[in-house]
C-alpha cells in the first residue's frame, strides 16, 4: 500500500470513529444519560487521599450504597462551607475502611460511619473486597495512575457514554441475559436510570427512575433476590457479634486518642426491605449496642419527624430531594444536639 | 507507565513532537532518554537508581572486556558484572521465595525458624532489562561485537522505553546501531507504527482484559473442584488472555518504536499455529528463547556432546526458563513440562529420522494436539500452587463429577468465539506478518478495520490494568 493510501485510510479511520462517538453520544443525550463518573477504585482512591485536611475543614463518611446516595454532598458544602470526603462503597462493609482509617496515624478528622446492618455486621468475605481492592490500589497508585485520573476527569465530565458500568461493550452484552446453568451466580443488572455518580462520589438517582415504578419494580426485585440468598444465613450473634463490636470499638478508640471524632447514622430504608432489617436486626440488639459499645454519639432517621417517614422509591436508597432533607437534618443534629463545630 | 493509559497518550503525543522538531541527534536521543527515565519514574522512581547502577556497571565493565586480554582479568570483570545484575534480580524477584524454600527446608530438619516476612517490591521489567545488559557484557566477553562508543546510547539502549519493562528483550546489534546516526520515521512507518498500536491495545484491552480476564480469574480464584465445562473454559480463557495481553504488549513496543523510526524484533509470530514444541518456541516471546538459546542452552553444550546431555541441557534451560518468569515452583513445573515435550518431539523426530517415516498426520492436526498440551502447561503458569494446578487438571480430565460450575452462559460464549477466531487466525497467518498483509487490503478496508478495532477498544472502557508479563 503507498503512502497516499495509507493517508487515506487513516483519515477514514477517523471520521468513522468520530462520527461514531458523536452519534452514540448524542444518543445517550437524547435518552436522559448525562456524564457521570465511575465509581471505581480510581474515584475512590481520589476521595481517601483527601481525609488528612484537618477536622474543622473536612468530615468523611464511610458505609456502602446508602450513604452514597443519602448524603448531598452540594447541601453539606453550603450549610457547612466544609468539605466532604465520600469513602462509602456500594455493597460492602464499612469495617475494611474503618480498620483502615484507624490505622492510620495521620488521619485525625470527623468520622461518620453508615451502619446498614445486613452489611454492617457481617463478615462475609465478598462483602470486604471492594474495600480491600480500593484500598490496595489507593496504597499501589503510581505517577502514571494519578495522571490518567486527572486525564480521565476531564474526559468522563463532557462525554456520556463513558460509563463502563452501563454503556460499556460488555455492560450491553450482559443485557442479553442468556440463561445461566443451574446455581451459577451472575451479578444482577441494575438499569442505568438508577443512579450515576458525581466527581464528589455522590450517587445520584435520576428523576427518571423516581418517576418510572417500572424501573423501581426491577431493583426491588434484585433486593429480594439477594435477601433470598441469604434467607439461610442466620444473622450475626453471640460472640462473633461481640468480636465485630470489639474490633469496631477498637478502631473508633484510635481515631478518637488522637482527637478524631466519630458518630454513627442509620440512615432510610422503606417497605419490605426495612420490615426484613427490622427482623433480622432489631434496633436494640445491634444499632444501640454499636453506641453503647464505642461510647459514640448516633442518629437514627427513625427518631427525627423529618426523615423517620421517608420512603425510597426502591425500597433502600433516598432520591436526591429526600437525600437533601436527610443532608440537612443531620447537620441540624450534629449541630444542635451533638455538639458538633461544623 | 503503561500503554493503555491516558497517561501514555499524552506522554507519546509529547514524545513525538519533540522528536520531530529540528533538534541535533544528540538532543534527540538525550531526549528519548530523559521520556525513558520518565516512562520508568511514573510507576516508581526509586528503582530508576538500579537501572541507572545496571546502566553505569555493564558500560564500563563491557567496555574493559572488550579490551582485556589477561584471561584471569577477563573472568572477574565477567563475574563483576553477573554479580552486579544477578544479585539486584536474584534479590528484588526471589529474595521472598528463597527466604521461603529456606525456611522450608530447616522447618523440616527440626530447627524452628519462623523469620518476618520481607516486605521486597519487585521493580517494574527487572527481568527484561537485566536479560538485555547481561546480553551486552557477555557479548563483549566473547568478543561477539564492538563495545557502545557513547554512554548516552548505551544507556538509551538499556532504557529505550517501547521495549524497557516487558521487552522484546534486544541484543546490542539490534538497537544500538539504529542510535549512531539519525532516525526520523517516514509517514509510512508512522501511520504502520500507529496502527500497531490501535492493533497491540486491542489485543490487550479488548480481547485479554475486556473479554477473557473474567472467565480465566473466575476459574483460577475459585477455590472449590470445578466442572469440567468450567476449567477447560477458564484454562483456554488464560491461554487467550497471556497470548493478547503479552502478544499486545510487543505489538504495541513495535508500533511505538516504529513511529520514532526505530526497527524492534518480532516477539510473537501466532505460536498457537505451532506444528511441535520447537516451533512453538520459535513463535512464543521470541527474543527470550533465543536469549536462552544463546546464553544459556548453547554454553552449556547445546546438541553438540551426545543425546543425554543434549536432553540434559534442554532440560536445564526450560527450568530456568520457567524460573525467570516467577518466584514458584509452578513456574518451574510449567518450563519443566515445556521440557519434556521437547525432550518427547525431539526423540519422535530423531526415530523417524532414523525409520525415514512419512508422515500422514495433517499439520493442523498436530497443531491442534501442541495447543492441547500448551493449554495444560498454562496451567501450572496461572495456578497459585500445586494443590490448585491439580484440582483444575482433576476437573479438566473429568476426575471431579461434583465439580460446581462457576461460569455464566455469557463467559463460556465470549471464551468460546475469541479461542476459537484466534487459534484459526494464527493458523491462517502462520506463515506471515501483519505488516505483510496490509499492502493486500484496499484502503477503505484497511480504515474500516482500523476504526472498527479503534471503536471497541473505545467502547471496552477497560481501564489502565497492568500488563500480566511487568510481574515477571
Amino acid at each position: 500500500m503507498d503512502t497516499n493510501s495509507l493517508k487515506k485510510a487513516l483519515l477514514l479511520m477517523l471520521v468513522i470513529v468520530t462520527i461514531a462517538l458523536v452519534s452514540w453520544e448524542i444518543r445517550l443525550r437524547k435518552i436522559g444519560v448525562q456524564p457521570t463518573f465511575d465509581a471505581g477504585d480510581v474515584l475512590w482512591s481520589d476521595k481517601r487521599a483527601m481525609v488528612y485536611e484537618p477536622k474543622d475543614k473536612v468530615t468523611v463518611f464511610i458505609g456502602s450504597s446508602r450513604i452514597h446516595f443519602d448524603i448531598d454532598i452540594p447541601t453539606w458544602k453550603t450549610a457547612t462551607g466544609k468539605q466532604v470526603v465520600q469513602l462509602g462503597i456500594d455493597g460492602s462493609s464499612p469495617m475494611p475502611v474503618l480498620t483502615n482509617l484507624a490505622d492510620d496515624p495521620n488521619f485525625k478528622g470527623n468520622l461518620i460511619i453508615d451502619i446498614t446492618e445486613g452489611l454492617f455486621f457481617s463478615t462475609s468475605p465478598f462483602n470486604m473486597e471492594e474495600p480491600n481492592k480500593g484500598l490496595k490500589y489507593f496504597k499501589d497508585r503510581t505517577y502514571a495512575q494519578k495522571a490518567s485520573f486527572q486525564i480521565n476527569k476531564v474526559l468522563e465530565s463532557r462525554f456520556a457514554f463513558l460509563d463502563k458500568e452501563n454503556f460499556s461493550m460488555n455492560a450491553y452484552l450482559a443485557e442479553l441475559h442468556l440463561q445461566n446453568r443451574p446455581k451459577v451466580f451472575e451479578m444482577p443488572i441494575w438499569p442505568w436510570q438508577f443512579s450515576g455518580a458525581s466527581f464528589d462520589n455522590q450517587a445520584i438517582m435520576y428523576p427518571v427512575f423516581v418517576s418510572d415504578t417500572n424501573l423501581q419494580v426491577r431493583v426491588r426485585n434484585i433486593w429480594a433476590m439477594f435477601a433470598k440468598m441469604g434467607e439461610k444465613d442466620v444473622p450475626m450473634h453471640g460472640k462473633e457479634l461481640d468480636s465485630l463490636l470489639n474490633v469496631v470499638k477498637v478502631s473508633v478508640d484510635k481515631i478518637k486518642s488522637r482527637g478524631g471524632n466519630v458518630f454513627f447514622t442509620r440512615t432510610p430504608s422503606s417497605g419490605p426491605y426495612l420490615i426484613g432489617e427490622q427482623m433480622g436486626f432489631p434496633r436494640d440488639k445491634y444499632y444501640e449496642r454499636v453506641l453503647a459499645t464505642t461510647g459514640c454519639q448516633g442518629m437514627h432517621f427513625q427518631d427525627y419527624a423529618s426523615t423517620k417517614n421517608m420512603i425510597c422509591p426502591e425500597w433502600s436508597h433516598l432520591d436526591q430531594p429526600q437525600a437533601v432533607v436527610f443532608t440537612k437534618e443531620l447537620i441540624r443534629v450534629l449541630r444542635d444536639e451533638k455538639g458538633w463545630k461544623l | 507507565m503503561i500503554f493503555n493509559s491516558y497517561t501514555f497518550v499524552v506522554f507519546f503525543i509529547i514524545v513525538m513532537i519533540l522528536h520531530n522538531l529540528p533538534f541535533s541527534w544528540k538532543t534527540k536521543k538525550i531526549n528519548l532518554l530523559l521520556a525513558s527515565y520518565i516512562f520508568y519514574a511514573a510507576w516508581n522512581p526509586v528503582f530508576i537508581l538500579l537501572l541507572w547502577l545496571s546502566t553505569i556497571i555493564d558500560f564500563y565493565v563491557g567496555k574493559a572486556l572488550y579490551v582485556q586480554e589477561d584471561k584471569r582479568k577477563k573472568n572477574i570483570l565477567l563475574v563483576v558484572s553477573l554479580i552486579g545484575n544477578l544479585c539486584m534480580l536474584i534479590f528484588f524477584k526471589y529474595g521472598t521465595f528463597l527466604l521461603d524454600n529456606f525456611v522450608t527446608l530447616v522447618n523440616a530438619f527440626g530447627v524452628d525458624f519462623h523469620p518476618a516476612k520481607p516486605n521486597i517490591i519487585l521493580p517494574a521489567g527487572i527481568s527484561f532489562y537485566t536479560f538485555t545488559t547481561l546480553c551486552y557484557t557477555i557479548d563483549m566477553y566473547k568478543k561477539e561485537s564492538a563495545p557502545v562508543k557513547s554512554l548516552l546510547d548505551f544507556s538509551l539502549f538499556v532504557t529505550f522505553f517501547p521495549h524497557l519493562v516487558a521487552g522484546p528483550i534486544v541484543r546490542p546489534p539490534q538497537l544500538v546501531p539504529q542510535f549512531e546516526n539519525e532516525r526520523k520515521a517516514s509517514q509510512d512507518q508512522i501511520i504502520q507504527g500507529l496502527f500497531l498500536l490501535s492493533l497491540g491495545l486491542f489485543m490487550k484491552v479488548v480481547l485479554a482484559d475486556s473479554m477473557l480476564s473474567v472467565a480465566a480469574n473466575a476459574v483460577f480464584n475459585s477455590n472449590q473442584p470445578l466442572a469440567s465445562l468450567d476449567a477447560w473454559m477458564g484454562v483456554l480463557a488464560f491461554s487467550g488472555q497471556i497470548f493478547f495481553d503479552f502478544a499486545g504488549y510487543s505489538t504495541c513496543a513495535i508500533g511505538v518504536a516504529a513511529c520514532l523510526g526505530f526497527a524492534l524484533p518480532q516477539n510473537f509470530l501466532y505460536p498457537y499455529a505451532a506444528i511441535g514444541f520447537s516451533d512453538f518456541w520459535r513463535r512464543w516471546h521470541i527474543t527470550l528463547s533465543a536469549w536462552l538459546r544463546d546464553y544459556l542452552y548453547i554454553p552449556l553444550g547445546g546438541n553438540r556432546n551426545g543425546k543425554f546431555k543434549t536432553y540434559r541441557n534442554l532440560m536445564i534451560t526450560m527450568l530456568l526458563g520457567g524460573l525467570w518468569h516467577g518466584a514458584n515452583w509452578t513456574f518451574v513445573a510449567w518450563g519443566g513440562l515445556h521440557g519434556f515435550y521437547l525432550w518427547v518431539e525431539k526423540a519422535i523426530l530423531d526415530a523417524r529420522k532414523e525409520t525415514s517415516k512419512p508422515s500422514f498426520v495433517p499439520k493442523f492436526l498436530l497443531a491442534m494436539a501442541t495447543f492441547f498440551l500448551v493449554n495444560v502447561t498454562w496451567v501450572f503458569f496461572r495456578a497459585g500452587t500445586f494443590a490448585q494446578a491439580g484440582s483444575i487438571l482433576q476437573s479438566m480430565f473429568g476426575m471431579m463429577p461434583k465439580g460446581n460450575a462457576v461460569l455464566t452462559t455469557l463467559a463460556i460464549w465470549k471464551v468460546g468465539v475469541i479461542v476459537v477466531g484466534m487459534v484459526i487466525a494464527q493458523w491462517l497467518m502462520r506463515n506471515r506478518l501483519v505488516l505483510d498483509v496490509i499492502p493486500k487490503l484496499s484502503w477503505w478496508a484497511f480504515g474500516s478495520i482500523w476504526a472498527f478495532m479503534l471503536l471497541l477498544l473505545i467502547w471496552s472502557q477497560e481501564s489502565g490494568s497492568s500488563f500480566i508479563y511487568f510481574q515477571f
